[in-house]
């Protein structure tokens, strides 16, 4: 890369697919036999210089003219002034520019220019326009020696072409050597794509497949280290707590003697929060899981009508104790849904459950389900016109007419150990963690939860599984 | 972008990316069929099998410019079939801008999709940050049926980030304009990132009124 270059990226020559020196990209045998078959037509000389002025292709006949001239001081003084602004010309990116030397003959500087940018120059000549009839008087009077017959006969062995016949062959050839230099650029940048997208498939893989090791390592240190937890948590943790829970149990009993009232509650408490205490690590259980994406979600079809109704039936006694109305509503035309049903009932009892909770007597529950559209939500707004359109969806609705949430709530009630308020959890049970488990099974299932409520209307859960695509 | 400073030069390259047969090419043919031989160089295709491209098509613009400076484009197409993502990421390196070529076919919803993740993917492999690379979308094939309907794209226009153009690029139409919007979106971003008016006096606006003149538009009209 020259001085004068800035660039942004680092391997420029694929990138901008620009040829860099003419004599790099351009075969000469190729641009040799060109100019050669251009001579042999015309008898006229060409030269191909590159931009930085290498020689590339070399084809001319050495003129009488020149030889006898060159005997004489001046005249080798004029021929190489002539052949000197010849090789200098600054012809980039400007209009052909010709130069005429003593004997009137002329030399065409042709700028060749590929793909916007010059990379070299053509020089056709010398031929004596056939316009110009006279010897050059200056000529003659070069100097005393100087023989005007000779001169003349010598000039008649000068190429003589037409000015508009020349520029056509100008443009011809300019037009053979720009097609010449284009297939030599295509076979170029052929061979070096092969190349760079060989490499750059095999650094793929080569990537990939360090991903893939370090992700069953990692997945095996996980694994062990999750087994670990688990099997401490369950051991450690609920061994003693089936223990307390039995135990209370059998002196709840009276098992082991007749207890007085006092007692009594004494026990029943003891049972019931070990009962919660061990809901309390289930649930933690489930939501380490979650968060290691080691709990396997299986994708099989959904028959909303038959969740709805599941739902429906598992909560009817305890409405019907808390005197609770409870009403389903299902869709005749359901977009197809897939999932897993086991963890979708999980979503719909927990939300049902706090329906119930939070609902109080005379109220009524509502579990829905509804064609919706699911429009995704991307985390940029990059090609939203693709994203956003919307997919078709089953909403799950889970609606009280209970006690409702303050609006700032809202965004909170899915984080875990989150509850509106502490006296809540006091009031009406529950670890704070039913919702955030709720809302990574719906996100595992490619989902969405919405929330909505009103103080003292009550509350809407809306649960969105999308429509495989 | 590519500044020489020595020969003033400037080289901007655009890629065209989208989904397999999505009309990329065609694109690219368009421009070479529409604009004059003076501003568009001959198109090259490297490696095709079955007219599907394999590593990209290629057509130069120059445009010289007021003030001597040669202001080059370079137009590239990606392959669009999944299998030559490697061939893809290459292409994108150094891009100026992109215009993301969608078939308006419903069937190929996903693919559009797909083809967009990984044109953001295959930009910050290339260390381009996606969201302030310059993006103009292209729905192309508007003369086929089951297309997403003009009503819908509209609305989805005043939603999108990226400009949205209609095209029917196998008749030329949508082309230019499409073009016309990557370079503009294009080149206010390269100002403000090269300063291009105070280091060649290069005024954005006359430069682009200059292209459009020189694709045969008027100072504002569509063809
Ligand atoms: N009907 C219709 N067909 C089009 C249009 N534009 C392109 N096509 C056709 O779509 C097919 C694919 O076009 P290409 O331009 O080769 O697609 P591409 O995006 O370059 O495809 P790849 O090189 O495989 O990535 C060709 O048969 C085109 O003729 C259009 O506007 N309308
Ligand atoms: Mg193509």
């Amino acid at each position: 890369m020259n001085d004068g270059v800035q660039t942004d990226s680092a391997s420029v020559d694929i990138a901008m697919a620009d040829i860099g020196r003419l004599e790099d990209v351009v075969d000469r045998e190729a641009l040799r036999d060109v100019c050669r078959s251009f001579f042999e037509l015309f008898s006229l000389s060409v030269r191909v210089f590159s931009a930085s002025g290498a020689l590339l292709a070399d084809v001319h006949e050495d003129q009488p003219i020149h030889a006898y001239l060159r005997q004489f001081a001046r005249g080798r003084q004029a021929l190489a002034q002539t052949v000197a602004e010849v090789t200098k010309a600054d012809v980039r990116g400007r209009a052909p520019q010709r130069r005429v030397e003593l004997t009137g003959a002329v030399y065409d500087i042709v700028p060749l220019d590929y793909q916007g940018r010059a990379v070299g120059r053509i020089v056709i000549g010398p031929y004596l326009p056939a316009e110009v009839r006279e010897v050059p008087r200056q000529l003659l009077k070069l100097d005393p020696n100087i023989d005007p017959e000779r001169v003349r006969d010598l000039l008649a062995q000068m190429p003589r072409v037409r000015k508009s016949t020349a520029e056509r062959i100008v443009a011809h050839l300019t037009g053979i050597l720009k097609l010449l230099l284009f297939s030599s650029h295509r076979a170029h940048l052929t061979s070096e794509m092969h190349l760079a997208s060989v490499r750059e498939n095999y650094r793929e893989l080569a990537e990939k497949n360090a991903k893939l090791q370090a992700a069953y390592d990692r997945l095996k240190e996980l694994d062990r280290l999750k087994s670990n937890f688990l099997a401490t948590v369950s051991h450690e943790l609920r061994t003693p707590l089936t223990s307390i829970i039995g135990y209370s149990e059998m002196l709840e009993s009276g098992i082991a003697g007749e207890l007085n009232a006092e007692q009594l509650e004494f026990v029943q408490t003891i049972h019931a929060k070990g009962d919660q205490l061990l809901a309390l690590i289930t649930s933690l259980l489930d939501l380490s899981k979650l968060e290691q994406g080691v709990m396997s979600i299986r994708s099989e079809t959904i028959d909303p009508r038959a969740l709805v109704d599941d739902i429906a039936r598992t909560f009817a006694p305890a409405a019907r104790k808390k005197g609770i109305e409870l009403r389903t509503r299902v869709d005749e035309e359901l977009p197809p849904i897939e999932g897993d049903p086991i963890r979708l009932k999980q979503v719909l009892s927990n939300l049902a459950e706090n329906a119930l909770k939070f609902t109080p007597a005379g109220g009524q529950v509502f579990f829905e389900a509804h064609a919706a559209d699911f429009e995704e939500e991307s985390d940029t707004e990059m090609g939203a016109v693709f994203f956003s359109s919307p997919r078709p969806a089953v909403a799950f609705v889970v609606r009280d007419t209970g006690i409702g949430m303050p609006a700032a709530e809202l965004d909170k009630i899915f984080d875990a150990f989150y509850q509106v308020d502490g006296s809540s959890t006091r009031e009406h049970g529950g670890t704070g963690l039913g919702l955030s488990i709720v809302k990574r099974l719906v996100d595992a299932h490619g989902g969405r939860i919405e929330v909505s409520s009103e103080i003292g209307k009550g509350t809407t859960f809306r649960v969105l599984i999308p429509s495989p695509e | 972008m590519q500044i020489d400073f020595k020969s003033r030069e400037l080289t901007v390259k655009l890629v065209y990316y989208g989904p397999a047969l999505s009309g990329k090419t065609t694109n690219l043919q368009a421009i070479h069929r529409l604009v004059s031989n003076e501003t568009a160089g001959r198109l090259m295709t490297l490696e095709t099998r079955d007219d599907r491209t394999l590593f990209f098509d290629l057509l130069p613009l120059t445009f010289n410019s007021g003030g001597g400076i040669q202001v080059r484009f370079k137009l590239f197409t990606v392959p669009g079939q999944v299998i030559h993502n490697a061939t893809r990421r290459l292409v994108l390196q150094g891009a100026d801008g992109t215009a993301f070529i969608a078939d308006s076919q419903t069937s190929e919803t996903r693919a559009n999709r797909e083809a967009f993740l990984n044109m953001q993917q295959n930009l910050r492999d290339n260390g381009i940050e996606p969201e302030t690379h310059p993006v103009v979308i292209q729905f192309n094939k508007r003369d086929l049926p089951n297309i997403r309907s003009d009503a819908e794209l509209d609305r989805m226009a005043t939603r999108s980030k990226e400009p949205i153009y209609k095209a029917v690029a196998l008749r030329g139409e949508g082309v230019i304009d499409t073009f016309l919007g990557l370079t503009d979106l294009t080149w206010r971003r390269l100002e403000a990132k090269h300063s291009l008016q105070e280091k060649f006096g290069l005024d954005p606006d006359e430069f682009l009124r200059d292209v459009r003149r020189r694709l045969g538009l008027g100072d504002g009209g569509t063809p």
